[in-house]
């Protein structure tokens, strides 16, 4: 009957090896959990970056975007209340309400507006929504820093303020600014909520106030400019050409076309993770692959004597890949354990407001998989690294080694 | 009758052809003590080789216990040295890593027929008896020349083999130690009733053995 490989004998054998050399042990053992950490603090901060802006940018604005398109010059727009109002309103509702991939939508009247508080007055882009459709496409409650949301939208001239705008402003909840558009109608306005996304790009300009109140000021009683359109499946953007194809007088934009930065960003910091924790680990498993060849070739004695004695070839694969693996494990757990450590540092690691980003701290992704990935990362190296050597210790012909050659 | 070649040819095909045995044919009994003799490269140690079945590249046939090598798998091959075959070297090649019982006791926990304490009981017997029980937990490394092969002995009758085979075992040792391994390795074939063979170029050993098998140019001289 022949006799497991694994068994006690040639683990024992094994670890003798391993503790013999100590310090070969012990650097290839850090070469592996260095791999191994650089790849969760990576992947932890990256993808948490990523699933930040996601939340962030695409959480808060719409996958699709339908406008009306301009007639005429720019020039015209600027200057007085010529705005782009969508047409076939109807046929587009009834397109999307029946639309598969739609999950819901929202009608929108934008307009340019001069905000003026008692210290100062800055332009700004008027959202006028209509609350309960705005509340499916936008969980805005939890984002408010002060006052209320889309609900108090429902009282004719109020407002909400990004809080960046808000700030330059030096407005807060409860107070009142005045709204100057482009047709020289000014209003008084009540702002009942500030809110942040911590995009600087959006608090800087973002505000909401009721579609209602925006189309009487503007005298387009039941006009709108844009309707905006959340996915159920977001990376399928077929109906963009649908609209495109069917509503000639209107623009259509998807998430893509008006955040390719962020897009090409994430795409960036994707690749970036992948290959500097791939390099790492080749150059961990390289680091095993000399040390366990150098002791293969140094131990070509001993191989030579175990076999004499009567250990199999495979016996003699089992006693140095086991040797590999037993690095690869420890410095793969050891790897990692720094990896949380460090990724929980930076979690902590306060963040100076960037002209980009608004966050307290470093966003740090804490998914278990990825750490599951990074163990089984380290593991699947050093066994690639130490079978190679392995199996030339197994080749090793005892007769040639005894006489000395 | 333990051991029988029959016609054993071996060729060596590196740097050039050259036959190193021709047509060696032989038979050793049981609990004989047989000194194979002859000038260096003359085919001692590849005769050995063969016979201790670490070499199975020869044309011929070899019979050990009733049963031809030539029939067994590597694997098999493997086993029946671990449990039949004890090897002594010119070089005594014990494993640095490990301590003079580990040694000795390495053999056995591959034949795994004993748990350890058992195997250790068996090894420090061997050790007293070999003369080295005091140095049982010693680096082997820091052992002389003629501990070291002392060791070696008690390593090769571990899993209690019918044959031992030994090559030049004294080839690197002062006469005192010579006599003394001699002794052991003649003690080991009349006190436990062992089949021993040694290659050798010592003229004390080669007369005091059983029988010697004289080899010229490789070939056995009747
Ligand atoms: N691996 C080898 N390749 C080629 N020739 C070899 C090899 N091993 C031994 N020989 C040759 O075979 C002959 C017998 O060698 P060996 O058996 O070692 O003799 P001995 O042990 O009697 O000194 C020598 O001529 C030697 O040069
Ligand atoms: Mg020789």
């Amino acid at each position: 009957m022949p006799k497991p490989i694994f068994n006690q004998t040639n683990f024992f054998i094994a670890l003798q090896y391993l503790f013999a050399r100590k310090k070969q042990s012990f650097l290839a053992t850090v070469g592996v959990m260095l791999g191994v950490t650089t790849f969760i603090v990576m992947i932890n901060f990256m993808t948490g970056v990523n699933d930040f802006l996601d939340d962030a940018v695409f959480k808060g604005s719409p996958d699709v975007i339908i406008s009306g398109k301009q007639e005429g010059s720019s020039k015209q727009q600027s200057l007085g209340g010529n705005l782009n109002t969508l047409k076939n309103i109807d046929q587009i509702n009834t397109l999307l309400s029946d639309h598969d991939n739609v999950r819901s939508f929202a009608h929108q009247i934008i307009s340019p507006a001069i905000l003026i508080s008692t210290t100062n007055q800055l332009p700004g882009g008027i959202n006028g929504v209509f609350p309960l459709q705005e509340h499916q496409m936008v969980d805005l409650n939890r984002r408010l820093i002060e006052g209320r949301g889309f609900e108090s939208l429902s009282e004719e001239n109020t407002i909400l303020l990004g809080v960046s705008l808000a700030k330059r402003l030096q407005i807060s909840a409860n107070d009142t600014l005045k709204m100057i558009l482009p047709n020289g109608k000014s209003e008084q306005l009540l702002v009942a909520g500030i809110f942040s996304f911590g995009i600087t790009t959006i608090d800087n300009v973002r505000t909401y106030m009721p579609a209602t109140t925006l189309q009487r000021l503007l005298g387009k009683e039941n006009s709108i400019t844009h309707i905006h359109i959340k996915l159920k499946d977001r990376d399928n953007v077929a109906i963009k050409k649908t609209l495109i194809q069917k509503f000639e007088g209107s623009t259509v934009e998807d998430w893509k076309d008006s955040n390719k930065t962020i897009v090409i960003g994430n795409k960036v910091r994707d690749i970036l993770t992948w290959s500097v924790s791939f390099a790492l680990l080749l150059v961990a498993g390289f680091g095993i692959y000399n040390i366990m060849n150098m002791t293969v070739f140094q131990k070509r004695k001993d191989i030579a004597v175990l076999k004499t004695v009567g250990y199999s070839s495979n016996d003699i694969i089992f006693i140095f890949l086991i040797q590999s693996i037993i690095i690869g494990v420890f410095g793969a757990l050891l790897g990692a354990g720094f990896g949380y450590i460090i990724s929980y540092v930076i979690s902590t690691t306060p963040l100076d407001t960037s002209d980009f980003i608004i966050v307290d701290t470093y966003p740090i992704n804490f998914n278990l998989g990825y750490y599951i990935l990074g163990l089984a990362f380290g593991v699947v190296t050093t066994i690639l690294a130490g079978y190679f050597p392995s199996k030339k210790a197994s080749q090793v012909d005892p007769v040639t080694i005894i006489r000395g050659l | 009758m333990i051991l029988e070649a029959k016609h054993i040819h071996k060729y060596f095909h590196e740097p050039q052809k050259q036959q190193v045995l021709n047509d060696v044919s032989l038979q050793i009994d049981e609990k004989e003590l047989v000194s194979v003799f002859g000038e260096s490269g003359s085919g001692k140690s590849t005769l050995l080789y063969i016979l201790s079945t670490l070499d199975t590249n020869f044309k011929g046939d070899l019979i050990i216990n009733k049963e031809s090598i030539k029939t067994m798998s590597p694997s098999c091959l493997t086993d029946f040295r671990n449990a039949h075959i004890g090897f002594v070297y010119q070089f005594h090649y014990l494993l640095p890593e490990f301590n003079v019982l580990q040694n000795v006791m390495l053999p056995a926990m591959k034949l795994a027929e004993k748990n350890r304490d058992e195997i250790k009981e068996e090894a420090l017997f061997l050790l007293e008896e070999v003369g080295m029980k005091d140095f049982g937990l010693r680096p082997s490394y820091k052992l002389s020349g003629g501990q070291q092969q002392r060791v070696a002995i008690a390593r090769a009758l571990i899993n209690n083999p019918m044959l031992i085979i030994a090559d030049e075992p004294t080839g690197n040792l002062d006469q005192k130690n010579t006599d003394m391994v001699f002794e052991l390795l003649k003690d080991i074939t009349e006190q436990r009733a062992k089949t021993v063979v040694i290659a050798t170029h010592n003229s004390k050993i080669y007369k005091n053995s059983h029988r010697t098998i004289e080899m010229i140019d490789g070939s056995i001289r009747l």
